[in-house]
């Protein structure tokens, strides 16, 4: 595996990965963007309407038959948010050259162009995007925005979220909002789009089995020489400034579910980059795993769910403690939570376990080269938060934490807010 | 140890059946650093009705065994419990219960040897009390009730009801919080002996690997167990027709979710007719509702459907359905204009150029499959129970031709034979 940046113009990088382990060659493009309530809507419609069609394919019907052509190539878009940006990404997941029947068929060169086209060459009429494209893809975004509560506990995660950030960027939803949706049409859209794609932070990931010529390639592409150098507008993680909430808000809401979904939102008031360590194995000791406190003591002692771990928010430093529990124990299980969050803080955790959760962090760290997807991930994460931490790196900082880095992280933890979903 | 290699994926598998029945599959995987091992027992939520072997009565149980079974195999006489001593090594462990098999797997990138052993110790070293077994019921208890909470689960689940009379697939895996009330640890010890000779169990194993010498420390950490004779498994009378077509139930979902099921025949046929069966479904399927079909595009335009639905065979010893499941305002529109698309593809033919293409997609697809350890390790498994090598389905991909296709239009896309599940609020 060998990781390499070129930058082809200011604010636009392509990073290769490349890796002869696997069938496929995983192509991604992301943009971005800082987080608005203004935009996040307009990004949203965005991400949806450029699938619809490039001026080298006007359909989704012709980029459907092409990817299957290519034996079945798959293209997928997403929307993430991360920190305070909002990203818009776009894959093509093609078969390796060598695993075709037949020979000579440059699959790879094929999808970047491709991937590029749609992204980079929409299918215009008269300086707008198609009315009937744009249309359906606002109604597309406006059943997925109303499909949020189809997942019950993914729902309460972010209705968690949304309460803990509410006035800023992190609590807006990532695919935005219905009321914004009638303000859109195909010429503004077309108009921010052209906005979007000049002031963006732009990255194109390449992993496979690349050859040199492909940085060339790309520098002389078509859709790469139109776009400007910019000055990307997006927002480091880095620029956090988190402080102790000052008390523990609860919020309880009521929808037709069989279990209560709890969930409690943990602020980890502390700035420094470099605790991010500390705090992962934290948050493992707490609920990150099947030795976890939230697992032994809330399911496995208490028999009170089945679901019950936390996970760790790195760009925002919070913890979210998630449990599936009978509606009649919300009490009994919120005290038993809170005992482990305390426990943390008074240091009522062994070495053994700071041992065995920087094994399970290890070790999943060191599976970052042999997924395709993961190992994309990571690079954008270090792209993003512009660090430029080695694997090696990574995990000497792991096994350098110990006792007093994570006493010191429990003891700068608070619940800002209590969230229950009931019937 | 038998080798069969496939060319056009470049895999190996190495495949041997040891003395006490135990087949061990090894797929190596040169400069991975992640290893996967699974062990599996072909017994899953279908056997809920059996004659243990060397016995004469027939044994009945509560359905959710097997996974209720899953759950406490973790347990250890000790106090440990292996899930956690397998965390405590840094290794991803986990199990699961389906229809036709339970597996007890690991992944991981240190420690390979410690966690091997871990596992292969407590898959063979039951430990039930009254005690453990009642607590279970409470963590159990609330998986249940989390299913309760997916519609996408709930969906499924009445589709299966809609389309079989008395065919266990349409029984909820974890079973109910009644019917595990009535577990005990006479029921756990009695399914474990009948279910977990090894001569019912398969292991696979993918990652760096030497073949024969992993094989060595496999039979090192095996307990001396003789095969059983074969265990008679008694499956309810299933007619071939579905009970009926429309099964509805509420929920809170934003949009209506459904189902469509087609109930198809189980012959005992040939297995790489199976194969063959399969992979010409699944192009069927394509070429009726797939990405490029014109019923997409016109149940898009109609904004009927906002994404490609999923597309599904699902087969095992005793049942086989075609599924199609997705989200829309207007299920019963989508449910018509499916059974119309079927009936113009059977009318007019299929297209040869529509052929190639999708062809083409489902050869890729399964290249695709061979990217990851885990991937490779449980489809193996999965498999292997079905009575199929995963490479096959490589390999008959090219022997499937229009006129084939055809033929299993004609036979399997029954109209008397689809059903339509929905949840909406």
């Amino acid at each position: 595996m060998e990781y390499k940046q070129t930058e082809l113009k200011k604010g636009i990088k392509l990073h290769s990965i490349k890796t002869d382990k696997f069938k496929t060659n995983l192509i991604a493009v992301f943009l971005t963007t800082n987080l608005t309530r203004e935009n996040v809507t307009k990004n949203a419609v965005i991400s949806a309407i450029l699938r619809r069609g490039s001026k080298t394919m006007p359909s989704q019907e012709e980029i459907s038959k092409q990817m299957e052509e290519m034996y079945g190539a798959s293209f997928d878009c997403g929307l993430d948010k991360t920190g305070d940006n909002q990203v818009l990404k776009f894959y093509i997941e093609t078969v390796n050259d060598n695993f075709l029947p037949q020979k000579g068929e440059n699959m790879l060169k094929t999808s970047i162009e491709e991937l590029l086209d749609i992204v980079f060459n929409p299918y215009v009429e008269n300086d707008s995007f198609k009315k009937e494209y744009v249309d359906q893809e606002k109604n597309n975004i406006k059943q997925r925005i109303e499909g949020k509560i189809d997942n019950k506990a993914r729902y309460s995660m972010d209705r968690c979220i949304e309460e803990m950030y509410k006035d800023s960027p992190f609590g807006l939803y990532k695919l935005g909002y219905i009321e914004d949706l009638k303000n859109i049409d195909g010429k503004n859209l077309y108009l921010y789009y052209q906005e979007l794609i000049k002031t963006c932070k732009i990255d194109i990931f390449v992993s496979g089995q690349i050859e040199d010529s492909m940085v060339e390639e790309l520098q002389n592409n078509e859709n790469i020489e139109k776009l400007q150098e910019r000055i990307p507008k997006f927002v480091l993680p880095k620029e956090l400034n988190k402080q102790l909430p000052k008390e523990e808000k609860v919020v309880t809401e009521s929808m037709e579910v069989t279990q209560g979904k709890l969930v409690l939102g943990l602020d980890v008031s502390l700035n420094d980059e470099d605790l991010r360590y500390d705090t992962l194995i934290y948050n493992s000791i707490l609920g990150g795993s099947a030795n976890s406190k939230m697992f032994q003591n809330v399911r496995e002692k208490a028999h009170l769910a089945y679901v019950a771990s936390s996970s760790y928010l790195r760009y925002k430093n919070n913890i979210f403690v998630n449990c599936g529990i009978e509606i009649s124990n919300y009490e009994k299980a919120l005290e038993l939570i809170k005992e482990q969050i305390e426990d943390m803080k008074k240091g009522n955790f062994t070495e053994e376990d700071i041992e065995n959760a920087k094994k399970g962090i290890i070790a999943t760290i060191n599976t970052i080269d042999d997924e395709q997807d993961t190992g994309i991930t990571y690079y954008f994460g270090q792209e993003l938060s512009q660090s430029n931490i080695s694997i090696e790196e990574y995990i000497k900082r792991i096994e350098e934490v110990n006792k007093d880095d994570i006493i010191n992280i429990a003891q700068n933890v608070a619940i800002n807010t209590v969230y229950f979903l009931k019937d | 140890m038998q080798i069969i290699e496939n060319s056009k994926v470049k895999e190996k598998v190495y495949i041997e059946k040891l003395e006490n029945g135990l087949t061990v599959m090894v797929i190596p995987k040169k400069g991975v650093q992640k290893k996967y091992m699974i062990w599996g027992t072909h017994y899953g939520s279908n056997e809920s009705s059996f004659i243990v072997p060397g016995e004469k009565e027939v044994t009945n149980v509560p359905n959710g065994v097997a996974h209720f079974l899953e759950h406490k195999m973790f347990e250890q006489e000790n106090g440990t419990n292996s899930l956690d001593v397998l965390t405590a090594l840094g290794v991803e462990a986990n199990a699961y219960t389906t229809n036709d098999h339970t597996a007890y797997l690991f992944e991981c990138t240190d420690n390979f040897y410690e966690a091997m052993d871990e596992l292969m110790d407590y898959v063979q070293h039951p430990y039930f009390t009254d005690e453990n077994v009642e607590k279970e019921k409470g963590i159990i208890g609330q998986e249940i009730m989390m299913y309760d909470d997916y519609p996408e689960w709930k969906v499924y689940l009445n589709a299966m009801k809609a389309m079989y009379h008395n065919n266990p697939v349409k029984i909820d895996i974890v079973g109910t919080i009644e019917t595990i009330s009535k577990i005990d640890k006479e029921i756990l010890y009695k399914c474990y002996q009948t279910f977990y000779n090894p001569s019912n169990m398969t292991m696979v194993l993918c990652g760096d690997f030497k073949p024969e010498e992993i094989l060595e420390e496999v039979k090192k950490r095996l307990i001396n167990t003789k095969p059983s004779g074969e265990i008679k498994r008694i499956y309810p009378n299933e007619p071939e027709e579905i009970v009926k077509e429309k099964i509805e139930q509420k929920l809170e979902v934003s949009q209506a979710m459904y189902v469509i099921g087609i109930k198809d025949t189980i012959n005992c046929e040939q297995k790489s007719e199976l194969v063959k069966k399969h992979l010409a479904i699944e192009m069927l399927l394509n070429l009726i509702i797939g990405r490029s079909s014109n019923l997409y595009k016109k149940l898009y335009n109609e904004e009927l459907i906002y994404s490609q639905p999923s597309l599904e065979y699902e087969f095992t010893n005793i049942y086989a359905h075609c599924l199609i499941t997705g989200q829309s305002n207007n299920p019963e529109e989508v449910y018509k204009s499916f059974k119309e698309e079927v009936c113009k593809l059977k009318q007019e033919g299929i297209n040869k150029e529509d052929f190639e293409r999708i062809k083409k997609m489902i050869y890729g697809g399964y290249i695709k499959e061979y990217n990851d350890v885990q991937d490779i390790a449980k489809m193996f498994l999965a498999d292997h129970f079905k009575g199929i090598n995963s490479f096959d389905y490589l390999e008959e991909i090219e022997q499937i031709n229009v006129e084939y296709l055809e033929q299993i239009l004609k036979d399997v896309f029954k109209e008397e034979k689809m059903v339509l599940s929905i949840v909406k609020s």
